[in-house]
C-alpha cells in the first residue's frame, strides 16, 4: 500500500527505526548461525552406531590378587553369561562404539609401507562378536571358534583373519568390488605377515564419535585381556535388557569373589553420555534462540505501543480524514514490515559475516544459503505477530480524538 | 540531590509497571545469559596456580614418525616415552621434575565391611607434591630416596582415607592394592582443582586422584597406564619392549625458577634429543617445547570451542537486550517531554535533568542486575546439569557477583545515555501550553 | 446538505448519564456558511463530532447530503467522511513527519485516486492556499497560519461538499486569523458549504447564519432577520452575500 509516505515518515524518526532494525538484524544473524550449529549437532547425534543399541550393555571385571587367572575367568564368565535366560549373545571385547576409548592403528596394503592406507579401530572379539554387537554381516563369513586366541597388550603377533566395516573396506580397497579375500598388513613393519578379510559388516562405529575415521572398524578374533581385567558385551533378547543387566551383575559377582565388577552400562546410556556436550549445546543454543526471539518480539511490542501512544492524535486525524480501521491497521503492519525488512537485509549480511568468522576461527562449515531466507520469513512473521496488538489498539483510536483540544 | 533523583526514578518506574518490567527483564535476561557463559569461560580459562604457573613447564619432545607429525600444525606428541621420561628424571637438570602417569588399581580393604573397589591413582615422583602443592592433612610426601628404592609407599586422598580409615590419621598403616601392601606416608586434605592442569591429556575436568604412589614402584610392578597411550609404530612384544618403545604415555613436568633456567633447560632438551638422534631415534626435525601452565592449557583447548561460541552468542544476546532497553527508555523519556520542559522552566539545569534520568536508567540497571544475578545462578545450575564434568567451573564467586552487578548497571547507563541526552535537549518552554 | 432531527447523544459512565445533546435539530442548506456558537460545555464539539461522523449518536436522525447516516457501519462512515467532508481543526492536526505534499495526500490516498490525479489535486489545492512553493517543506518549518492553510488545502483537495471547521483560528494571532477567515469566505463563495464551530462571537458574526447552542439544545436557529441585522453591522461584507 502506501509505502513511500510511511518510509518518508520513518526517515524522520531514524533512531527508533535503527534500534528495531538493529535488533532484528542481530537476531537474524544469531538465529541463523545458532540453528545451523544445532542442525549439525543433531545430524551428528542421529548417526547410527551400527550396533543394536536397544538391547546391548557391557560390564567389566577386574580381578585382583596373585592367584587370579584371567583366561579361565573369562571362559567361565562367558559360559555363565551364555547360559543365562534372556541373553541372546555375549562376547568379550576391548571397546565399543560411543565409548570414546579404545585402540586404533593404521593398516597398510604392503609390508614396509611408509604411511598407512587407513586408520581403524580394533575390536578384539570371539566368535560371538558380530552377533553380540548386533552388526549386520553383508559379505563373507563370521569368525569360527577355532580362530579365537588369547592375547595380552604385550603380545605383538596379530590375528591372520579379520572382519571389517564396509567403510573401511572402501577406503582400503577402493577399486575392489568384493573385498572378501583381500589381504592387508598391520602397520608398516617390514616383517609383518598379511591378514585376510573374511567378512564385511555393514556398519559398526569406532569408539571416537568425533574422529574422522569413526566408520572404520576392524573386528579381530582374539580374547584381549588387559592384565587381570576383561570386558563383556551382552545382547539381551528384545525388551529384556534391564532385567538381564541386573541378573548378569548378580551372577558374575557371586561366581568369582576376587574381582571388582564395574562399568555396567547400557549402550543407550553410553550414547546419551557420549553426546552429552552436543545435546547441551543444542539446548543452550535453543534457549538463546527462544530468548532472543522473545526479547525482539517484546521490543517490537514496546516500540510499536509507544509509537501508537505518541501518534494517537495523528491516527485520529487520519480516521477523521477517511481512513478506515483497516487502513490504520495496515499502516502499522506496513511500517513494521518495512523496518523488519531493512533489519533483515542488514541481518542477512551479518549472518554471513558471523558464519565467515566461525569458519575462520573454528573451521566451521559455511552457513548454507537457505538458512537466511527461512530466517527472513520467520522474523517477518514474528514482527507481524508482535505488531498486531499495538496495531489493533491503534485501529481502535476513535476519530473524535482529532477534535479533542490538546 | 542523589536521594531525590533516586526517589524520582523509583516513582517513575512504578508509574509504567509493564514498560519497567520489560526493561528490567530485558537487562536481566541479557545479563543472566552472558554472565552464566562468562563464569564458565572465566573459571575454565583462569590460572589454576597463579603464584607459580609461569615456573611450571610441560615437556614435549617430538619422537614421532618421520612420515607424519603427531598433531595438527606440527605439534609434537602431548606425552613422552618411558625412556625419555626416565632419562630426564635421572639427569635432574630442572629445579624440580616429575614424570607421571595415570593408573587404576583394585583396592582390597582390610575392613570386611568395605567392598573391594577400583581406585584411580597417579604414579609420580616425590617432586610432584612440591610442584603442584596439594594440601596435606597428615604426614608428608615420600622422599627422593624412596623414589630410588621403588618403595611401597602411598599418599591417600582425603576421600580415600575417609573410606578406608574413617578419616583418622592413617600414616604408617598399610593399604593392600592388587595383592601388594603399601605403607601410607601422607594423607591429603580436600584438594579442589577447577582444572586438573597437570594431566590435561586424560580429562581437564576430572577430579584429582584417589591415591599417589612412586612412579618407580608402579613400573616395577608392571602397571600399565590407564590413560592415553599412542604409538607410531608397533612397540614389539613384552613389557620390556614396551618400556623401550616409542609409545608415549607419560606426562613430564619440570619446575624452572627463572626465564634463564627455562632457556638452559631448553638447551639441555635439545642436546638430549641430538644425542638420541645419533642412536637412531627422533627421526623428525628438532621440535621440543616447554609450554608453561597457561600456554599448555591454551594449546590443549581447555576452554572448549562450544564454550567460546556460547560466550560470543550470549554477549550478542546482551547487545540485543541493550538495544531493546535503549528503545524502551527512549519511548519512556520521550513521553515525559512535558515533565522535562516543566522542570527546565522551573530552573533545573540541563545537567540536573541529565543526572535525574541517568539515575533512573541506573535503577533499571541495578534491578536488572539483581534479577540477572538470580538468573545467572539458575543458568549455572542448568549448565551443571547439562555438562556434568563442569561441576568445578560452574560456581559464582564474589568477583563474578560484583562483575555481574557492575556490568548490569554499566549496561543500563550505557543504554540510558542516548535517551537521556535526547531528553535533555527538550527546550524549557516548548512543551508548556501558554 | 446537513439535516438533524431530534438528535440525542448520551454519554454513559457507570454511574452518570450525561446528555450532551438533547432534541437537537438543525438544517444547513447547500452553499451556506453557518457558525455554531455557544459557551464551553454547551455541546458544540459533540455536535461537530456527530455532524462530521466522528462519533455516533444515540437517538434521532441525521441526513448528510441526502444519506441517512443512522446505522452505517464504521467503514461506510469512513468512506462517507472521506468523500463528503473536509475537516479543519483548531490545532491543525498536520502530520509532523510528512511534508506538505504528503500531508495533503493523506485523504486522497484513502479515496483511492490514481497517482496522477492525486498529484494534480495536491498541487492545485496547495496553490489555492498560496503555498505551492513550499510543497517539500515540513509542517514545523511553517508558521501557524501557514499550517492552517495547509490543513485547509488538505480539506479541499478531495472536493468535499461540506467543510467542517473547529475553531479554525483558535490557535492563531489576529492577523493570521483574518487571513484564514478570508480564505474560508472565498471557499464558501465558490460553492462549498461550511459549518464552523466557534465560541468567538466576532468570528461567528462573519458567517451567514449563527446557530446558538446551550445545554445541548439549539436555542437560536438564526433567521433571515438576524442575518440581515448582522450584515448591516458589517456593511463592508454585504457584497459577499
Amino acid at each position: 500500500m502506501e509505502i513511500r509516505p510511511i518510509l518518508s515518515a520513518l526517515m524522520r524518526s531514524k533512531v527508533s527505526m535503527i534500534l528495531i532494525g538493529l535488533q532484528v538484524a542481530l537476531t537474524l544473524a544469531i538465529v541463523c548461525n545458532a540453528l545451523f550449529i544445532i542442525g549439525q549437532r543433531l545430524d551428528l547425534m542421529k548417526r547410527p552406531s551400527g550396533m543394536n543399541e536397544a538391547d546391548t550393555f557391557s560390564i567389566s571385571s577386574i580381578g585382583f590378587g596373585q592367584g587370579f587367572d584371567v583366561q579361565s575367568a573369562i571362559s567361565a564368565d562367558l559360559n555363565l553369561l551364555r547360559s543365562l535366560p534372556g541373553v541372546a549373545a555375549a562376547t568379550t571385547t576391548n571397546a565399543f562404539p560411543l565409548s570414546n576409548s579404545g585402540w586404533s592403528s593404521g593398516l597398510s596394503l604392503a609390508p614396509g609401507q611408509r604411511t598407512s592406507t587407513a586408520n581403524t579401530a580394533f575390536y578384539f572379539v570371539d566368535e560371538s562378536g558380530v552377533s553380540a554387537y548386533g552388526a549386520e554381516l553383508v559379505a563373507g563369513r563370521d569368525f569360527k571358534a577355532e580362530e579365537i586366541g588369547f592375547r595380552t597388550p604385550n603380545d605383538e603377533a596379530m590375528p591372520r583373519v579379520a572382519i571389517m566395516t564396509r567403510a573401511l573396506a572402501k577406503q582400503m580397497f577402493p577399486d575392489v568390488a568384493d573385498p572378501v579375500g583381500q589381504t592387508f598388513y598391520f602397520g608398516g613393519d617390514d616383517e609383518s605377515e598379511p591378514a585376510t578379510v573374511i567378512g564385511i559388516i555393514d556398519r559398526l562405529q569406532a569408539p571416537w564419535v568425533s574422529a574422522s575415521m569413526v566408520e572404520n572398524t576392524l573386528l579381530l578374533p582374539s580374547v584381549l585381556s588387559g592384565g587381570s581385567s576383561s570386558t563383556y558385551l551382552v545382547r539381551a533378547e528384545p525388551g529384556r535388557r534391564d532385567e538381564v543387566m541386573k541378573e548378569v551383575e548378580d551372577k558374575l559377582a557371586t561366581a568369582n569373589r576376587s574381582r571388582i565388577l564395574r562399568g555396567l552400562r547400557s549402550t543407550e546410556e553410553r550414547r546419551s553420555q557420549v553426546y552429552a556436550e552436543d545435546r547441551a549445546m543444542t539446548i543452550i543454543l535453543g534457549s538463546v534462540i527462544v530468548a532472543l526471539l522473545g526479547i525482539t518480539a517484546l521490543g517490537i511490542v514496546g516500540m510499536a505501543s509507544f509509537w501508537v501512544a505518541q501518534r494517537t492524535r495523528q491516527i485520529g486525524t487520519r480516521r477523521a480524514l477517511g481512513a478506515t480501521r483497516g487502513d490504520i491497521l495496515r499502516y502499522f503492519q506496513t511500517e513494521n514490515f518495512i523496518i523488519t525488512t531493512v533489519g533483515l537485509i542488514a541481518g542477512g549480511i551479518l549472518a554471513y559475516a558471523f558464519s565467515l568468522w566461525l569458519m575462520d576461527r573454528y573451521q566451521a562449515p559455511r552457513l548454507p544459503w537457505h538458512y537466511v531466507p527461512i530466517g527472513f520469513v520467520c522474523l517477518w512473521a514474528l514482527g507481524q505477530l508482535a505488531v498486531l496488538g499495538p496495531a489493533l489498539r491503534a485501529s481502535r483510536v476513535p476519530p473524535a480524538v482529532a477534535t479533542r483540544s490538546v | 540531590m542523589f536521594a531525590y533523583y533516586l526517589q524520582l526514578g523509583l516513582r517513575s518506574l512504578r508509574r509504567n509497571p509493564i514498560l519497567t518490567a520489560l526493561m528490567v527483564l530485558g537487562i536481566a535476561l541479557g545479563i543472566g545469559a552472558s554472565m552464566t557463559t562468562l563464569t564458565v569461560f572465566y573459571l575454565m580459562g583462569s590460572d589454576p596456580i597463579p603464584w607459580k604457573s609461569s615456573k611450571l613447564h610441560y615437556v614435549q619432545l617430538d619422537n614421532w614418525s618421520p612420515d607424519e607429525g603427531a598433531g595438527s600444525d606440527g605439534r609434537p606428541p602431548d606425552q613422552v616415552t618411558y625412556r625419555d621420561a626416565v632419562a630426564l628424571m635421572t639427569a635432574g637438570k630442572a629445579d624440580r621434575q616429575a614424570a607421571m602417569y595415570k593408573i587404576s588399581l583394585p583396592v582390597q580393604p582390610e575392613n570386611p565391611d568395605v567392598k573391594p573397589f577400583m581406585a584411580l591413582g597417579r604414579a609420580t615422583y616425590s617432586d610432584f607434591f612440591a610442584m603442584f602443592e596439594p594440601p596435606f592433612a597428615y604426614g608428608q610426601p615420600w622422599g627422593r630416596d624412596q623414589d630410588a628404592q621403588h618403595a611401597r609407599v602411598i599418599v591417600l586422598s582425603h576421600d580415600t582415607n575417609e573410606t578406608l580409615f574413617g578419616g583418622v590419621d592413617s600414616v604408617g598403616k598399610t593399604v593392600r592394592m592388587d595383592g601388594v601392601d603399601y605403607t601410607v606416608v601422607g594423607v591429603l586434605a580436600k584438594w579442589e582443582l577447577r582444572i586438573k592442569y597437570y594431566d590435561l591429556t586424560n580429562g581437564a575436568f576430572n577430579n584429582p586422584e584417589e591415591f599417589f604412589l612412586p612412579f618407580t614402584t608402579a613400573i616395577e610392578t608392571k602397571r600399565r597406564s590407564t590413560g592415553n597411550n599412542s604409538c607410531w609404530r608397533s612397540p614389539g612384544a613384552g613389557w620390556e619392549a614396551y618400556l623401550d618403545s616409542d609409545c608415549v604415555w607419560i606426562q613430564m613436568w619440570v619446575e624452572l625458577d627463572s626465564p634463564a633456567r627455562v632457556e638452559e633447560y631448553m638447551a639441555y632438551l635439545n642436546s638430549y634429543v641430538e644425542e638420541q638422534k645419533k642412536l637412531g631415534r627422533f627421526p623428525r626435525p628438532l621440535n621440543n617445547r616447554l609450554p608453561d601452565v597457561k600456554q599448555w592449557m591454551a594449546d590443549q583447548e581447555v576452554v572448549s570451542r562450544d564454550v567460546e561460541v556460547q560466550v560470543g552468542l550470549a554477549f550478542a544476546f546482551l547487545v540485543v537486550c541493550l538495544i531493546n532497553t535503549i528503545g524502551l527508555l527512549l519511548a519512556k523519556f520521550t513521553r515525559r517531554a512535558g515533565e522535562i520542559g516543566l522542570r527546565r522552566a522551573l530552573g533545573a539545569s540541563r545537567r540536573q535533568v541529565f543526572m535525574q534520568f541517568l539515575i533512573e536508567s541506573g535503577v533499571v540497571g541495578l534491578s536488572g542486575g539483581l534479577i540477572g544475578l538470580v538468573l545467572t545462578g539458575l543458568g549455572l545450575v542448568a549448565v551443571r546439569s547439562l555438562y556434568r564434568q563442569y561441576a568445578n567451573v560452574t560456581h559464582l564467586d564474589w568477583a563474578m557477583v560484583m562483575t555481574t552487578i557492575a556490568l548490569a548497571i554499566l549496561a543500563a547507563i550505557l543504554a540510558g545515555l542516548y535517551p537521556t541526552w535526547r531528553a535533555c535537549r527538550v527546550q524549557p518552554a516548548a512543551q508548556l501550553k501558554m | 446538505m446537513l439535516k438533524m432531527n431530534h438528535l440525542q447523544k448520551v454519554y454513559r459512565t457507570h454511574l452518570i448519564e450525561t446528555h450532551a445533546l438533547r432534541d437537537f435539530s438543525i438544517h444547513v442548506r447547500a452553499g451556506e456558511f453557518v457558525a455554531v456558537t455557544g459557551p464551553s460545555g454547551s455541546g458544540k464539539t459533540t455536535f461537530l463530532n456527530i455532524a462530521g461522523l466522528l462519533e455516533e449518536f444515540t437517538g434521532g436522525e441525521y441526513w448528510l447530503d441526502g444519506v441517512d447516516v443512522r446505522g452505517l457501519d464504521d467503514n461506510a462512515r469512513s468512506k462517507l467522511r472521506n468523500e463528503k467532508i473536509g475537516f479543519i481543526f483548531q490545532s491543525f492536526n498536520l502530520i509532523p513527519d510528512l511534508n506538505l505534499f504528503d500531508n495533503v495526500d493523506v485523504p486522497l490516498r484513502y479515496r483511492g485516486f490514481p497517482a496522477a490525479e492525486r498529484k494534480h489535486r495536491i498541487e492545485e489545492s496547495l496553490s489555492r492556499v498560496g503555498l505551492a512553493s513550499r510543497i517539500k517543506h515540513y509542517p514545523s518549518e511553517l508558521s501557524g497560519g501557514q499550517q492552517q492553510r495547509v490543513a485547509i488545502a488538505r480539506a479541499l483537495a478531495g472536493s468535499p461538499r461540506l467543510l467542517m471547521a473547529d475553531e479554525p483560528t483558535g490557535n492563531l494571532d489576529s492577523l493570521m486569523a483574518r487571513g484564514v477567515m478570508e480564505l474560508l469566505e472565498e471557499i464558501n463563495r465558490q460553492g462549498t458549504t461550511i459549518v464552523m464551530v466557534t465560541h468567538d462571537p466576532e468570528l461567528a458574526a462573519r458567517a451567514q447564519r449563527n446557530v446558538h447552542v446551550m445545554d445541548g439544545q439549539v436555542t437560536d436557529l438564526g433567521d433571515e432577520v438576524s442575518l440581515r441585522r448582522q450584515k448591516a453591522a458589517h456593511p463592508d461584507h454585504a457584497a459577499a452575500v
